[in-house]
C-alpha cells in the first residue's frame, strides 16, 4: 500500500494515529469508531470536531463493509488516522473490493430521494470532512479534516 | 444502545441512549419499530437526548418507518435530540420531515 495520502499539505510531516484491521463485520465498526473518538480525545480535539470525525469515519466503514466487501467477515477492511504537525487529521479507509464511482452517486437532498433508507453515506462524508478523495481504483478513501 | 419503551396516552415513547448507527443499534431499533406497528401502535414519540450520533443508517431507519407510520394515520416525533443529531439530519435535508419538541410531555400531548 503506498504511505502517500492525497490531500493537505504535509505528507511527509505525518504521525501516525492508529492502523487498524477490520473484519468486513457491521458490528466490528463501533469499536474502530470509538478507538478513533478516544484517540483524538486525547489529543485534546474538540468534540464537536470529534462527532464529526467518527460519523463519516463510520459512514466510511460502513461503505466499505457493505458495498467494498459485500458483508463478507472473511475480508478486511483497513483504517488508518494521522495527524499534521498544524492539528490537521486525516483518515483513510480501505477496502479490497472493486472501487466505485463517486460522482454517480445521487442527491438525497432531492425531494424523490427523502424518504429513502440508504444513499447518504458519502454525502455526508463530504458534508462532514474539509478534503475527501477516493484513491486507487475507487477503493480508498482519504477524508481531511482540518 | 438501550431502548426503553413505555406508553402513555397511547403514545409509545421510546427512549434511546447511546449512538444510532449501523449494527446492533439500528437492528435493535428496527424491531422495536416493527413490533409498535404490528400491534397497531402508530403514535411514537422518539426520545433522542442520549443519542449523541446518527448515522446514515439510523436515518434511513427513521424515515423509512416515518413513511411507513404516515401511511396508517399515524407519527413519529422527536423529543430533545442531541445539537450534532439536529445538525445530520439538516445536514442531510430530512430534519423538516419530523416534528421536534423540547420534551417527551408536550410531544406526547401534541397527539391530542
Amino acid at each position: 500500500m503506498p504511505n502517500e495520502i492525497s490531500g493537505g499539505s504535509e505528507n511527509s510531516e505525518l504521525s501516525e494515529l492508529l492502523d487498524r484491521s477490520m473484519p468486513a463485520n457491521s458490528e466490528a465498526i463501533a469499536a474502530v469508531v470509538d478507538s478513533i473518538s478516544e484517540t483524538l480525545g486525547k489529543l485534546d480535539v474538540p468534540e464537536q470536531k470529534r462527532l464529526e470525525i467518527a460519523l463519516a469515519v463510520q459512514e466510511a466503514l460502513a461503505n466499505a463493509v457493505v458495498h467494498g466487501c459485500g458483508n463478507d467477515p472473511s475480508k478486511y477492511v483497513r483504517c488508518r488516522v494521522k495527524s499534521a504537525p498544524n492539528g490537521r487529521i486525516v483518515i483513510v479507509v480501505t477496502d479490497p473490493g472493486p472501487g466505485f464511482k463517486a460522482d454517480g452517486l445521487s442527491d438525497p437532498k432531492k425531494s424523490e430521494n427523502l424518504y429513502s433508507d440508504h444513499g447518504r453515506g458519502v454525502y455526508l462524508i463530504r458534508q462532514l470532512m474539509d478534503e475527501v478523495h477516493f484513491e486507487r481504483r475507487g477503493n480508498e478513501i482519504s477524508m481531511w479534516k482540518y | 444502545m438501550d431502548i426503553n419503551v413505555r406508553k402513555r396516552s397511547q403514545v409509545q415513547v421510546v427512549q434511546l441512549r447511546g449512538h444510532l448507527r449501523m449494527g446492533p443499534a439500528v437492528d435493535s431499533l428496527r424491531q422495536t419499530l416493527e413490533e409498535a406497528m404490528g400491534n397497531g401502535d402508530t403514535r411514537i414519540v422518539m426520545n433522542l437526548s442520549e443519542v449523541p450520533m446518527i448515522d446514515s443508517s439510523g436515518i434511513g431507519l427513521l424515515v423509512r418507518f416515518l413513511a411507513l407510520i404516515k401511511q396508517r394515520g399515524g407519527n413519529i416525533k422527536l423529543a430533545q435530540p442531541s445539537k450534532f443529531a439536529v445538525q445530520t439530519l439538516r445536514l442531510v435535508g430530512v430534519l423538516n420531515l419530523f416534528e421536534i419538541f423540547d420534551n417527551d410531555d408536550s410531544a406526547v400531548e401534541s397527539f391530542a
